[in-house]
């Protein structure tokens, strides 16, 4: 008997391991880098406490990183899980007709496209003389509404949020789509009966049943939000000026351009706490398990 | 028996999960050992950053030929673009995994490795051979020179900025005489834009090309003595009046460059050149053979840039070779400094200019060029008296990175020049704690 009191932890050790080894061990390494300075050429680190964290929080562009981070955050809120919702409901009700797959896979399509192919393609479509959107302009007659777009010191931000939306909300609309197949046509049924239209339906028998699913999205948009790199990255590297910097951009830049990896590992356990809070928060406030 | 069975698979299955594992980590070590009994040959790691075709190409054409006439060497080429070549040899370097022979560029790029004492001396080889170092251009190998004589590079390529110019849209502007001072060059601009072309091609939106423009407008506004004093990261402080001033030159031509040229990339502001939008560019000299591309049958020439007096040199040539250099952890450092003997010198550099349109340090590389337009832009290089390399390589990087994004809002019209630089010089008080500290702790 006593032999197969350990059976069940072999099984779990090997992933286990892999989580430790992967997951844990990085994160607090990361944790403890953060008060060294070190740098990636030279085996050589010194401590300096907290001063990564004093240089972080007291650098010019830090509220600008968190601006642009937490718009971001907002209107992926918004597009991706607003409207992803709304249309996730219009796909799954008759208005969508019989061509709802097709229309489901239109919306999913942009987000098969590696980020920085996204990246490239956006970059020209904001190209100022050349590109898509300010020769479309032209054509319409709204030569006054032309920018240089990923140039301009206001639009810039919106022109990078604008193009991630694009790619991701059909992902969202995707899985909303599955939660929304699985809602018990019965309840649907008893609604109808009970006259319900097909806003109160969603309003009130869809929509708090595919509570879960939303949180999930919501979630991983939000947190998605804190960790954006790529797409600033291969459009504008946090320009004009710094007017489009993000934290994982500074992060890198501080990584790979500075070798000033402590400061890296700074900048990486802010994203975390704040990612880490702002899930336990979403989770609460939506009282994730209870129905 | 059954269960026995189960046991056994999924004891083996986790063990080979755990195995796996390891290996990841012990991955170096059996490298290595193949590498060294691999049919008793000396392994050369060699590391560039010119993937691009042709010349990617010609490089591995040229190493095959050599691996062909020393049977004993066996040179393993990697290769990575621009930026991610950056980052990569930064955490190559330090590491066990060095290349021996790797690119790297002069002045502060590789500085930073010289003082972690990561890259070999090259100065007793050229001391040993004169001659080699003669064959050399010297104002190009001082660029490999630290300020205290060491040799530590061999130039691959030469580069410099100079003005281009479309000949046909200067006639039809009737523009006769090429500018020479400060006002003649904002005329010219003034007469282009009025007949309807684009005075400059200029694109912004990676921020380094405005630091090539300020560093040029800094030769001749900045006294060199002070400008060798801020070039140095250890005694930087960029109080001199004259960065303010040429910020102010640089704001002078702001009206005249492509519209929206902060958003517009450096490729697509050439192309606006080469396509006859734009009347004038200001690129490197490794640019001519994509101008040629885009457009074979330009009419264009070149012209030094205009003179502003101030307390600077305007007889300095902004430009800088690009270069390998040896790892000091090499164990082969004979042989590769035999390899780069040939590999950077006269026979192959001619080769070089007639196939790729590249130009190598050795005096007789010119020999191969036809194209009238190539041997000029040789000769702007091959006579310049002294160079100055990019003003960008020889910032510590968060200066640098203060200075791309001071001169972006520049640009834009978000700053003054006076708060660009107050900002800046903010930066490079910081940046000498972070310098100091490296090499106290060394």
């Amino acid at each position: 008997m006593s032999r197969k009191k350990y059976i069940p932890y072999l099984y779990i050790l090997p992933g286990l391991l892999m989580v430790v080894f992967f997951v844990f061990i990085p994160v607090i390494s990361n944790i403890v880098y953060s008060f060294f300075r070190l740098s990636s050429y030279s085996s050589d680190a010194s401590f300096v406490g907290l001063d990564n964290y004093r240089r972080l929080f007291s650098d010019d562009t830090f509220f600008t990183m968190l601006k642009n981070n937490i718009l971001y955050a907002l209107f992926s809120f918004v597009f991706q899980i607003g409207f992803g919702t709304v249309i996730a409901l219009m796909l799954e009700s008759k208005l969508a007709g019989r061509f709802r797959n097709i229309y489901r896979n239109i919306y999913f399509m942009p987000s098969l496209v590696s980020l920085v192919a996204v990246g490239l393609l956006f970059t020209f479509i904001y190209t100022p003389d050349l590109g898509l959107l300010n020769s479309a302009l032209r054509a319409l007659g709204l030569e006054q509404w032309t920018q240089a777009w990923l140039g301009d010191s206001k639009y810039a931000i919106y022109c990078i949020i604008l193009m991630s939306q694009w790619q991701w909300v059909g992902y969202n609309v995707v899985l909303l789509v599955v939660a929304i197949q699985n809602v018990p046509s019965d309840y649907l049924e008893a609604a109808t009966i009970d006259g319900a239209g097909a806003v109160k339906k969603a309003w009130y028998v869809t929509i708090p049943l595919i509570k879960e699913q939303i949180l999930v999205c919501s979630i991983i948009a939000i947190i998605g939000a804190f960790k954006l790199f790529t797409e600033v990255y291969s459009t504008t590297a946090g320009g004009p000026g710094d007017k489009t910097q993000v934290l994982g951009l500074y992060l890198y830049q501080n990584a790979f351009l500075h070798d000033d990896l402590g400061m890296a590992a700074a900048t990486g356990v802010f994203i975390f706490v704040v990612t880490v809070v702002i899930s336990i928060f979403q989770i609460r406030i939506t009282k994730s398990g209870q129905v | 028996m059954k269960k026995r069975w189960r046991k056994l698979i999924s004891v083996l299955v986790s063990g080979t999960m755990i195995l796996t594992l390891a290996a990841c980590g012990g991955g170096e070590s059996s490298e290595n050992t193949q590498a060294d009994n691999g049919e008793g040959k000396k392994v050369i790691k060699f590391f560039h950053r010119f993937p691009d075709e042709p010349y990617n190409t010609f490089i591995e054409e040229k190493i095959a030929e050599y691996e062909e006439n020393h049977p004993d060497i066996d040179i393993e080429i990697m290769s990575a673009q621009n930026d991610p070549y950056k980052e990569k040899i930064k955490v190559l370097v330090g590491s066990e995994d060095c290349p021996d022979i790797f690119f790297s560029w002069p002045g502060e790029f590789s500085e930073r490795f010289i003082r972690e004492d990561l890259v070999l001396d090259m100065t007793p080889y050229f001391e040993e051979d004169p001659e080699w170092k003669d064959s050399l251009l010297e104002s190009q190998m001082a660029q490999y020179t630290t300020s205290d004589g060491m040799i530590y590079g061999i130039p691959f390529r030469l580069d410099a900025k100079i003005w281009f110019y479309n000949k046909d849209i200067f006639e039809e502007c009737g523009i006769s005489e090429l500018p020479t001072t400060w006002e003649e060059f904002l005329d010219v601009c003034e007469t282009i834009k009025s007949k309807g072309y684009i005075p400059i091609a200029y694109g912004n939106v990676d921020k380094w090309p405005a630091s090539l423009l300020i560093g040029a407008l800094n030769l001749m506004t900045v006294s060199d003595e002070v400008r060798d004093q801020d070039y140095t990261p250890q005694t930087a402080e960029f109080t001199d009046p004259g960065y303010v001033e040429a910020m102010e030159y640089y704001q002078e031509l702001i009206p005249y460059f492509t519209e929206g040229a902060q958003g517009t990339t450096w490729d697509i502001a050439r192309n606006g050149f080469s396509q006859g939008k734009a009347a004038m560019f200001y690129p490197e000299v490794v640019e001519i053979p994509y101008i040629l591309a885009e457009n074979p049958d330009i009419n264009m020439g070149m012209f030094s840039f205009p003179v502003i007096e101030g307390e600077g040199d305007p007889s300095i040539l902004p430009g800088s070779p690009e270069g390998f250099l040896v790892s000091s952890k090499t164990e082969y450092p004979d042989e590769c400094m035999e390899f780069l003997k040939w590999f950077l010198g006269p026979e192959v550099g001619a080769e070089m200019a007639k196939e790729v349109n590249w130009f190598n340090a050795s005096k007789e590389a010119v020999n191969g060029i036809e194209d009238p337009m190539l041997k000029d832009a040789y000769n702007v290089i091959a006579q310049a008296e002294s160079m100055s390399p990019w003003f960008d390589n020889v910032l510590y990087s968060t200066v640098k990175e203060e200075y791309y994004t001071q001169l972006s809002d520049l640009t834009n019209g978000d700053v003054t020049p006076q708060e660009a630089m107050e900002k800046i010089q903010e930066v490079v008080k910081e940046s000498k704690s972070l310098i100091g500290e490296e090499e106290s702790s060394e």
